[in-house]
């Protein structure tokens, strides 16, 4: 009960920048499809290369050949920047509203505190994001839309770039956790997350974003518990 | 003796190299209504946070409801209400939806008819939003939400700072509902001495992060004491006796601050200095704290008066 308190509350206070995420992934991936759609019924399409079975290749190369393509763009550019968006809110702005102190003397554990916040950050990734992206791709997908189906490494590529949202809010959640000043120790969530974004995007195997995304993941997300369990607020 | 359910040991808070709390030794009973006195910057907010674990002392520590203030459980905070500084809420919540989100915190202790009955005596609507209210009505709220779980220990951090004098009174009203209320043990902070004055039935004062007194109101009231000593003549430049704060000198009299100096004392050190007569100034609280907390500096002040 006190645990679902704190999460509908992190939930109510993301809401918006959830909405705004979620809508306009689906308004820019409606029109782009419906562009495409176009497209091919005047008989302008072809098979790209670079997308076959086996084929490795770089995750922001995969996009291109797709008639997702656009939509893809716009989640690499939405999903980071709601991480960033929804870190700030999360754990900068108690700080300057000065709202720690009352959320901490809840009769709860800092670890509660902490996991709802990451649980509405995951949730909202997964619902705002995930679920418009699944959608996208199910309905590129769809028998009759366009002759050919979409390649499922267009929908993984997409929840690629969702996981760097989520390195992104933990890389900001940490450097908002810092004490320390920017120049020094505080800049590293930040820098760590943007280098992690960096190399996931130049990989050519899928397998290996995959690889690199899960200690990324793990090192803010061990960090940012640390921090927040041992800060003075 | 009654039960400690506040106590502070040694308890020490640096900010880098500065003293922000200086070996706080602090003991408050249960039942008590303790006022926490101090001037801006003194360390009654860096001394609240530490008893409710939201700093780390440097060195020493607090317990609160037996329980070390470093390692609070959710049950003991349970029993502990905290009215931040600045009543700092959830701005976008209304206040039905804050205290629904506070209710699930305290399950089985939440006084729904309480708050209602508060926030009708304040005048609010819990379908207001924080953002439109007035810092005069969030602090209401705050005290609100504070008392409805009606916990053992009451915590305040400067909950008048800032309210006009009406809307302080009925925050005091507020407080005194609770005060009534047996076993309960209120510790806030102020720099607001009538309000201290109007609630209080103890008072710890700090400065500068040391604490300078800690003893029941009245013991305090009667110890800091003003008296004006004429002279006939010039009045002495300096002044030797035990419990002297300071004094202020003029041609022919002399303002001394004193602590705990009986009546006999004084006229003592009056013949043998050649006074005159002396005067007892009649000091309220606020005039006491003001002298009591004076910087050493003061004794300079008016040195041109010497002229």
């Amino acid at each position: 009960m006190r645990f679902l308190a704190l999460l509908r509350k992190e939930l109510r206070e993301s809401l918006p920048w959830l909405l705004l995420a979620g809508l306009l992934l689906l308004g820019v991936g409606l029109l782009a499809l419906r562009a495409q759609v176009r497209f091919t019924n005047q008989g302008y399409w072809s098979y790209h290369p670079g997308m076959g079975p086996g084929e490795d290749i770089a995750a922001y190369r995969l996009v291109r050949n797709s008639r997702l393509a656009e939509p893809a763009l716009w989640l690499a550019f939405i999903a980071p920047g709601l991480g960033l968006v929804l870190g700030v809110s999360h754990f900068w702005v108690p700080l300057f509203a000065r709202t720690w102190s009352f959320l901490l003397h809840r009769s709860t554990s800092r670890m509660s505190i902490l996991g709802a916040k990451l649980g509405a950050a995951i949730l909202g990734f997964l619902i705002s994001l995930g679920l418009v992206w699944t959608g996208l791709y199910w309905y590129a997908c769809r028998p009759g839309v366009f002759p050919i189906p979409e390649p499922i490494q267009i929908l993984v590529a997409g929840w690629i770039y969702i996981a760097m949202g989520l390195v992104v809010y933990l890389g900001t959640a940490l450097s908002a956790l810092s004490t320390a000043r920017w120049y020094t120790t505080r800049i590293f969530g930040l820098a760590f997350a943007t280098l992690a974004v960096f190399v996931m995007l130049v990989q050519w195997h899928l397998g290996w974003v995959f690889v690199l995304a899960v200690p990324a993941i793990a090192i803010l997300l061990v960090q940012t518990v640390a921090a927040f369990l041992s800060r003075e607020f | 003796m009654a039960e400690i359910v506040l106590e502070t040991k040694g308890l020490t808070k640096y900010y880098g190299a500065k003293p922000a709390l200086d070996h706080l030794d602090l003991r408050v009973p249960r039942g008590c209504i303790c006022g926490f006195l101090g001037r801006n910057g003194a360390g009654k907010t860096t001394a609240i946070k530490l008893m409710l674990g939201l700093l780390t002392p440097t060195a020493g520590s607090a317990t609160l409801l037996g329980c070390d203030s470093t390692a609070l459980t959710p049950a003991i905070r349970q029993r502990i209400g905290y009215v931040t500084e600045g009543h700092r809420l959830f701005r976008w919540m209304t206040i039905g939806r804050l205290e629904e989100f506070q209710r699930a915190f305290f399950p089985k202790q939440w006084d729904s008819r309480l708050f209602a009955d508060m926030i009708e005596y304040f005048e609010l609507s819990k379908r207001q939003k924080i953002k439109h209210l007035s810092n005069g009505q969030r602090a209401q709220v705050s005290l609100a939400l504070a008392l409805a779980p009606n916990p053992e220990l009451l915590v305040m951090d400067d909950p008048t700072l800032g309210l006009d004098a009406a809307i302080r009174r009925q925050f005091l009203e507020g407080m005194i509902e609770l005060i009534t209320r047996q076993g309960r043990t209120v510790l806030f902070s102020s720099h607001i001495l009538a309000d201290v004055e109007r609630v209080a039935d103890r008072i710890v004062v700090i400065d500068k992060g040391v604490l300078r007194a800690d003893c029941p109101l009245e013991q305090f009231r009667a110890s800091v004491r003003k008296v004006v000593v004429h002279f006939e003549n010039s009045a002495p430049a300096d002044v030797e006796l035990a419990g002297l704060l300071h004094f202020r000198r003029s041609e022919r009299q002399l303002e001394l601050t004193l602590v705990g100096v009986g009546d006999a004392e004084v006229a003592d050190w009056a013949r043998q200095a050649g006074a005159e007569r002396f005067d007892f100034v009649e000091m309220n609280l606020e005039d006491q704290f003001i002298e009591f907390t004076a910087p050493p500096h003061r004794r300079r002040l008016f040195q041109w008066e010497k002229a």
